[in-house]
Order: C-alpha cells, then sequence, then structure tokens
C-alpha cells in the first residue's frame, strides 16, 4: 500500500519531466521542423489541396492547440500512421520494439554481468597486475568507438574476408537457433563496448565502498577478503548499480539499438527511427519520443523504489 | 601483575612509503600488556598511537604500509610476518579492535544482529537461534536497553553511543585475550562518552580482559588505564603506571601535556600553558632528540644524540630522556 | 628543493607535480599534443591540403606517392586522415569549451541557489535533455535550424553540458556551506560575485576534467553522427571516412577503414590516459 502510493506520488512528480520532453522535442522537431505539406502532394498541387492537407496536418492551428493535440496523442498511443509506409504507428511500434529488445537485451545484460564480475576481479586485486590489465582492457574499449567495433566484428565475423560465421545482415529469424545466428555479432559488439565504460565505472563504485569505515571494521573482525567482497559490499554498492542499469535501459533500446540496426539492416524501434529521421516521417518520431519520455519516467519510479528495497535507510515518504 | 605478557611488542617498526620518501611512523617502540590490565597510549596527532594499535591486528594498509621490523607476540604467538590467512583467524577471535568512528562503523544495510551473529557463527559455530540468543545476551552486557528488539534494528536507527557499545559488544562476543581500543569515544559528546567509558572499565573486569587504550585524552587514560605510555613521533617518550605518571611525569613532554590541561577550580584567570613550537615533520627529522626543539631542558647532547627509554623491558617506569625530571 | 620547501604546495602545483610523475600520462599528453601540431598545420595549409583531389586510382594499396593508398573515387587516404584531425580538434575544442562553460554557469546557479526555482529549473532542464535519445535530439536540432553545418555542434553542446553542471551544483552546494561563503556575504559581496568570483574558481578542477572527457565524446559521437549523416556536411572528417568504407570493407578494401579507425583510435586512448592521469593528480585523497 505504502509502496504504491508512493509510486503514484512518484508518477505525478514525473508529469513536468514528461512535459518538458514532449515540449521540447514537439518545438523542435514539428513546429521548427520541415513543413510536410509539399512532401504528401503529388506534382502542381492545387490551393484547394494544399488547404485541405494544411488543415489535415494541422498547420493553420496556434501552437498549444498542437501541442496539446500531441500530448493527446501520447496519452491515447494513438499517433496516427507513418507518412512513409502508410502502416498504423502504433502497429509499427508493435511490430518493431519486441524485436530491438531481442537484440539489445543480451548484449545489456551480458554487458553489464560480465562488467560487475571483472570490476569485483580488479578490485579485488586493487593496484595489482589483474587490476592493471582489467583497467587497461576498458580503456581501450571505451576509446574505441561503437561503429568501429560493429564494422569491424561484422567483417572479422561474418565478411567472406573474415571467418563468414555468421549472416552479415537482416533478421530472418523464425527459430532459436536463426535467433543465435543473427544475434550473435551484434551482441559480441554491444558487450565488448559495454565492457569498457561499465567495468570502470563499477570498479570506481566498489573500491569507493571498500575504503569505508564499516569495510575495516568487518576486516577487523576476520571476515574474509572473498566473503568481503560479495557479502558485505556488494549489496552496499547497489544503488549506483541499480540508477546505472535502470537509466540505461531507455537509452540503450533506443540509441544503441539505432546504430546496430541501422547497420545490420535488422526492423527494429531504432532503425525505424532512423529512417523516420531521414524521411522526415513526424508521426513516428512523435510517438518515439513521446514513448522514450514515458519510459524515463517510468525508470525513475522503479530506480526509487528498488533503493527501498535495497536500502534500509532509505524512507518512503 | 602476573607472570607472562598477553601481548608483547619489541623495536616494532612500521614504515609508510609517501611520494617524498619512506615515513617510520613508529620508531622501534617496545611495551607488554598483561592480563587483566588496560595500558593506554597516549599523544597529539600523528604521533603513531593509532598505527601501533593497528600493527598489532596486522591492519596496516598494505600498498603504502608495513610492519618493516620488530616482534609482536600475542600469547606468545609471533604475529610479525605470519600469513594474512592465520592473521585472520585471530581477529575478532583472539584479538578484537574498536575503532573511533562509531557512525560509520557498522554496515548500514544489514542488521546489527545479524553483523553479530556472523561473528558468532564463524568463530563459535553456533546455529542461528543460538547465536542470536548470544548476541541478545551480549548487547544487554554491554547496556542497550530492550537489546530482543534493538537486534533487529539498522544502524541508523540507533545513537553513536549505542553504535559504539554494538561495535564493543562484537569485539566481545568471541572472549577475545586483548581488545585494541582507538579513541573509542572521541566522537562521542561528553555524556555519552563518560557512560561508555565507565561501561568498558565495567567490562574490563567483569572479562578480565587486556585492553590497550589509543588516546590522545588524559582525562581518559588517567579514568580507565593502569599503566601508560606517552608517545611523541613515534617513539615512546615516557611509560609508568598511572599514579606516579600523573604525580612525578619523568619526561618534558609529559610533564608539558599535563601543565597545558586546564584545572577546575583554579584561582587566577591565567592563560593555558601550552608547549612553545610544534611536532616535527616525519620526512624531515633531527637526527637527535624530537623533542629537544621544544624543550627547555635542552642541551647539545640532545641535539646529537636519540635518547632509548632506560632500564629494560620489565622495569615498571622508563624514560627516553638525557634530562628527566 | 629540500623535503620541506615542496610541501608547502596548492593543489595545482601538487597536481602538476604528481601529473609529470605519471609517465603513461605524460605520453598520452605527448601524443594529443602531436596530434594537435597536426592539426594547426592543416589549419594553416601546410600539409593535407589535396585531400579532396582525385589524385589516383580507385584503391590503390600503399606506395610512396598515396602513404595510406586511395579511396574508391581515387583520393588520398593519408591526406584525408590528416585533415580529419583538424576536424576533430575543431569539434572537440568547441563543444569542450562551451559545453564547459555552459555546464559550469548554469551548475553553479543551480548549485548556489539549490532548493529554489533556478535550482529547480535547472534539474528539471537537464532531466528532459537526458530524457531525449541523443541522436534524435540531434535530428530535430538539424531540422529545427534548417541544416546549418553548426547544428552537430549545437546538438553536442546541449547535452553535454549536463554532466558538467551536475558535478559542479554538487561542487557548488558543498562550497557554500562552508564559512569563506558566509564571511563574504557578511561583508555584503553581491551574490553573482561570489558565485563567479569566489565559488567557481574552486570548481576549476572539476571543469578542467570534464572537458576533457567531453572533447573525447564530441569526437567519438562525431564517428556515428556522420555516419547517421547527421554530423560534419562540408570537409572531411574520420567519422565520414568510415561511412564511406562500410561499402568498401565488405568487398576486402580496408585502408580506408583502418586509417580513420586506428587514427582516431590513437587520440582518443591517448586522450583518455591523460584525461584519467590528470583526474588522479587533481584528486585530493589518494584512493588507489
Amino acid at each position: 500500500m505504502e509502496v504504491l502510493q508512493y509510486s503514484l506520488r512518484r508518477l505525478v512528480a514525473g508529469i513536468p519531466l514528461l512535459l518538458g520532453v514532449t515540449f521540447i522535442s514537439f518545438l523542435l522537431m514539428v513546429y521548427f521542423g520541415p513543413d510536410q505539406t509539399y512532401q504528401l502532394l503529388g506534382k502542381n498541387p492545387t490551393a484547394e489541396q494544399i488547404a485541405e492537407i494544411r488543415a489535415e496536418l494541422g498547420y493553420d492551428q496556434p501552437f498549444l492547440v498542437r501541442y496539446a493535440d500531441y500530448l493527446r496523442e501520447v496519452a491515447t498511443l494513438d499517433f496516427g500512421n507513418s507518412n512513409s509506409t502508410g502502416e498504423l504507428v502504433t502497429d509499427l511500434l508493435a511490430r518493431t520494439i519486441p524485436v530491438s529488445l531481442m537484440l539489445i537485451l543480451p548484449g545489456f545484460l551480458l554487458g553489464n554481468l560480465l562488467a560487475l564480475l571483472l570490476a569485483l576481479l580488479a578490485a579485488h586485486y586493487r593496484s595489482r597486475w589483474p587490476d592493471k590489465g582489467i583497467m587497461a582492457f576498458s580503456v581501450v574499449g571505451m576509446s574505441i568507438s561503437y561503429l568501429i567495433v560493429i564494422i569491424a566484428f561484422q567483417v572479422i565475423f561474418s565478411s567472406s574476408s573474415g571467418l563468414g560465421w555468421f549472416p552479415v545482415r537482416g533478421w530472418n529469424v523464425h527459430s532459436l537457433a536463426e535467433y543465435l545466428e543473427y544475434v550473435t555479432v551484434p551482441t559480441l559488439a554491444t558487450v565488448f563496448v559495454a565492457l569498457g565504460y561499465n567495468t570502470r565505472f563499477y570498479r570506481s563504485v566498489i573500491v569507493e565502498e571498500l575504503n569505508r569505515d564499516h569495510v575495516r571494521t568487518a576486516r577487523a573482525f576476520g571476515v574474509p577478503p572473498a566473503k568481503l567482497l560479495y557479502r558485505n559490499v556488494l549489496k552496499n554498492c547497489l544503488i549506483p548499480i541499480i540508477t546505472r542499469v535502470v537509466f540505461t535501459i531507455p537509452l540503450i533500446v533506443i540509441s544503441g539499438a539505432l546504430l546496430v540496426e541501422t547497420y545490420f539492416g535488422i526492423p527494429g524501434v531504432g532503425k525505424v527511427t532512423f529512417d523516420a529521421i531521414t524521411t522526415g516521417d513526424q508521426p513516428v518520431l512523435k510517438a518515439v519520443v513521446g514513448l522514450t519520455a514515458v519510459l524515463f519516467v517510468l525508470a525513475q519510479l522503479v530506480v526509487d523504489v528498488l533503493y527501498r528495497a535495497v536500502d534500509p535507510r532509505v524512507s518512503l515518504s | 601483575m602476573s607472570a607472562e605478557p598477553i601481548l608483547s611488542v619489541r623495536d616494532l617498526v612500521v614504515e609508510f612509503r609517501t611520494e617524498h620518501g619512506v615515513v617510520r611512523a613508529v620508531d622501534r617502540v617496545s611495551f607488554d600488556v598483561f592480563p587483566n590490565e588496560t595500558v593506554g597510549l597516549v599523544g597529539e596527532s600523528g604521533c603513531g598511537k593509532t598505527v601501533t594499535g593497528l600493527a598489532i591486528l596486522g591492519l596496516i594498509p598494505s600498498p603504502p604500509g608495513r610492519i618493516a621490523s620488530g616482534s609482536i607476540r600475542l600469547a606468545g604467538r609471533e604475529l610479525v610476518g605470519l600469513p594474512e590467512s592465520e592473521l585472520r583467524q585471530l581477529r575478532g577471535r583472539d584479538m578484537a579492535m574498536v575503532f573511533q568512528e562509531p557512525m560509520t562503523a557498522l554496515n548500514p544495510v544489514f542488521t546489527v544482529g545479524n553483523q553479530m551473529m556472523d561473528i558468532l557463527r564463524r568463530y563459535k559455530g553456533l546455529s542461528r537461534s543460538q547465536a542470536r540468543a548470544a548476541a541478545i545476551e551480549l548487547l544487554a552486557k554491554v547496556g542497550i536497553p530492550a537489546p530482543a528488539q534493538r537486534i533487529d534494528e539498522y544502524p541508523h536507527q540507533l545513537s553513536g553511543g549505542m553504535r559504539q557499545r554494538v561495535v564493543i559488544a562484537m569485539a566481545l562476543s568471541c572472549d577475545p585475550k586483548l581488545i585494541v581500543a582507538d579513541e573509542p569515544t572521541t566522537a562521542l559528546d561528553v555524556t555519552t562518552q563518560a557512560q561508555v567509558l565507565e561501561q568498558i572499565v565495567r567490562l574490563q573486569q567483569e572479562f578480565r580482559m587486556a585492553m590497550v587504550l589509543v588516546t590522545h585524552d588524559l582525562g581518559v587514560v588517567a579514568e580507565t588505564c593502569q599503566r601508560a605510555l606517552v608517545m611523541y613521533c613515534g617513539r615512546v617518550a615516557e611509560q609508568a603506571d598511572i599514579g606516579p605518571l600523573f604525580a612525578h611525569p619523568r619526561h618534558p613532554y609529559t610533564a608539558g601535556l599535563l601543565r597545558s590541561l586546564p584545572r577546575v577550580g583554579e584561582a587566577e584567570k591565567q592563560d593555558l600553558a601550552v608547549i612553545p613550537g610544534m611536532v616535527p615533520d616525519l620526512l624531515d627529522l633531527p637526527a637527535g632528540c624530537r623533542f629537544a626543539e621544544r624543550c627547555p631542558r635542552r642541551d647539545a647532547r640532545c641535539d646529537g644524540e636519540l635518547p632509548d627509554l632506560d632500564g629494560d623491558a620489565a622495569s615498571p617506569a622508563r624514560v627516553a630522556c638525557f634530562h628527566p625530571l | 628543493m629540500s623535503v620541506a620547501a615542496t610541501r608547502r604546495q596548492s593543489l595545482w602545483s601538487k597536481a602538476a607535480w604528481k601529473l609529470r610523475r605519471d609517465r603513461f600520462g605524460m605520453l598520452g599528453l605527448a601524443v594529443v599534443l602531436a596530434y594537435f601540431v597536426a592539426a594547426v598545420g592543416v589549419w594553416l595549409g601546410l600539409w593535407a591540403t589535396g585531400w579532396g583531389d582525385v589524385a589516383g586510382g580507385k584503391w590503390d594499396s600503399v606506395s610512396s606517392e598515396h602513404w595510406f593508398g586511395t579511396n574508391l573515387i581515387g583520393q588520398d587516404i593519408f591526406q584525408r586522415s590528416i585533415y580529419s584531425i583538424s576536424t576533430a580538434f575543431e569539434i572537440g575544442l568547441i563543444v569542450a569549451v562551451l559545453s564547459t562553460l555552459l555546464g559550469a554557469v548554469l551548475g553553479a546557479m543551480a548549485g548556489f541557489f539549490s532548493g529554489r526555482a533556478t535550482d529547480e529549473f535547472v534539474v528539471w532542464l537537464m532531466g528532459v535533455l537526458d530524457s531525449i535519445p541523443f541522436y534524435l535530439l540531434v535530428a530535430a536540432i538539424a531540422f529545427a535550424l534548417e541544416g546549418n553545418p553548426w547544428s552537430m555542434h549545437v546538438a553536442m553542446i546541449s547535452t553535454f553540458w549536463i554532466t558538467t553542471a551536475r558535478l559542479v551544483r554538487g561542487e557548488v552546494i558543498k562550497l557554500k556551506g562552508l564559512e569563506f561563503v558566509e564571511a563574504a556575504h557578511a561583508i555584503g559581496v553581491p551574490e553573482y560575485t561570489i558565485i563567479f568570483r569566489h565559488i567557481l574558481p574552486n570548481t576549476f578542477h572539476i571543469l578542467l576534467v570534464q572537458s576533457t572527457i567531453t572533447f573525447v565524446a564530441a569526437i567519438k559521437s562525431e564517428v556515428i553522427l556522420s555516419f547517421l549523416g547527421l554530423g560534419v556536411k562540408d570537409g572531411m572528417s574520420w567519422g565520414l571516412m568510415i561511412s564511406e568504407s562500410t561499402f568498401e570493407v565488405l568487398a576486402g578494401f580496408f585502408n580506408n577503414f583502418l586509417a580513420a579507425s586506428v587514427l582516431m583510435f590513437g587520440l582518443v586512448m591517448a586522450f583518455s590516459i591523460f584525461s584519467d592521469a590528470l583526474q588522479d593528480a587533481l584528486d585530493p585523497r589518494q584512493v588507489s
């Protein structure tokens, strides 16, 4: 009950954020964006046709009305049809979001888990060779652009110049085997890059916790070093870890997927977004932005509730 | 004072590597602690008293610091050079340490009981319910009211004084031969300080433990210790039984410290006496006596030669000075 | 210098001393400076002027005339790579300097007036901008500015200021509770003077480190943005080279891709190492 009340309060507190995101996106993309009147008409449009289209697109309405319309669309999840394919936007998203999730989630989860393990190792041996090695590896991982890794892995694993074990592009998935075929190279690329950033972050969080007084107390009472890390320290580190993991999910699903999907030609939300950007397909863009904003507010809520579960000092009031 | 010391420190040297060179935080310190007595390690910040305490437990942070030489014997067993895995078995069981900051000493995400029971189950092999009962009993012993409720609470729900008592209870849980308490009450307010100190004295008598109490506060020493060592710049300046130490200090530093204590009921308004000058930089130590610069009894010999403690390990009162009072 | 004399050091002189002893950090700095010299040379027109010229055949391999070979149209890859260094520095410097400035000012104001309207507004703004997916924002700004070549820079600055601002805000909140601020208030120093002349200078170590991180982030972002067509429009950059090379690598020609990737990796890694060393040197606590 307490959790429910708290959640409602946090959701309400998230409204300014929602409004802000939708407002700015709307302002930039739709209001200042390209005038789509002529795109949607054929050659030599008559004045009537122009006026008709403009009314349909709502260009003759004042700003606030158009913005309110947009908010209504977000609330009802009714974004109309895509300008390029004519498909209902909601259908489009329903089709592509699962693909993106299937594509990106394995890499994301593996990336974080492995990074955590490596960070624990590095912290355990800090200042000695394993630590330096892991940190050097993560600086390298951070310094190579995601794009370069994607291209390189495609060449190495999929192309004819390389190993040719995996398909170069596309997403022809109807079975688990096919899924593994198509998801492996993108996942490898994602994990490689994620390891760089995440390992460093987790290591610094863990080391900071290891330097706290309560760890000194535990050591003074003979707690063995391995147990020290896993029991005494890990739970304490959960707050920054949770924050990071939960907040990178929306980013990963939209932005990370965008690059991978565009490059490998995988029909997910990212590719759809990118296509919408290049063709100026506003209904789709509006939908993506609106959904991302909602995701962020939800993420904030999830994080806050999880904090409470993990750290008894955090109160829900 | 019975025959065999429970703790025997001989010529302990602890070094720290800094960017500017190697520093000797503890420079050939020797002392004994006998069962059922409290020995105070007194001195100002930086004199090496805390490092000495940490060295006994083997808790010197090892990249910058190390025990360079010397011997530390606990109940006859040599601790210096002991591999970490064996030292670890002793910590919390044969010897325990209580630290200065009660507010941060306990893990905030586990209950008090959880942390206490961990030690009891690990060293005494008790079952969960046995450990819980033992923990409740210990909490009662250190004077925490309603221990059966407190045991399930988190550290942030307890006051500083109570947290310190919990740590003390943890230290006592396995009947250690020796407890090192590093400024256990410094971070507490004056009233709580008095209560906790009283508790410590009572517990020491009840459990008949040996205790090393590290502090900068001479008042605390007077209340709790039978003997004390006065440290200065990594070395022992003087050691004696409490009464004689306070009544007839022999080292000019000790005398200076005692003189600088404000006394209740002094007739005239006077300036507080201070020891002139400052503690020398550990990276730039003089060749002779380290207190010479600030000492009213200084002469050429003091500048040239470093005085050692007179007498031997068995002497009750020792002083490291060429011109003791 | 005697040991006693070296100890009375300010944060900066101590940091410089520590930094000089960090061999990897110094190496990183040297590499960055070498790149910088290359960039300056391009700006002055000293070299890589022929990056756009069609000088050779399709996919020539490495030769004494074309050190890295040529691309699909026959342009010299080496010259293009070097020219791209100047683009990288231009983007990196502009974005790093401006976003650090913006972040410092907004962060300081938010921190100083923490809890009040200014702070609420800045924090809200940070949350909003953080929530918009970066590529969407770049696209949106490109739309709004109608294809202006600076739209990429504007987009980057609009997101990169946030981390700096957060750090500055946190630090200012800590600093404003200190006594020297109280004292300044007491003698009637106006608030904005306190913020900008007294408090903000105490955050310079944060600003310095963050600006190096932003520089690196800008260069890396440019690569992806140019690949997506949202980045550099005139001129040449590593992103554009890699974007060109995507078709080439599948046909087996790697020079273009490797040249751009390796050069970019070199600069980014060197700068990252230097940035780490800088951060360690400026860190008042010694945590290893």
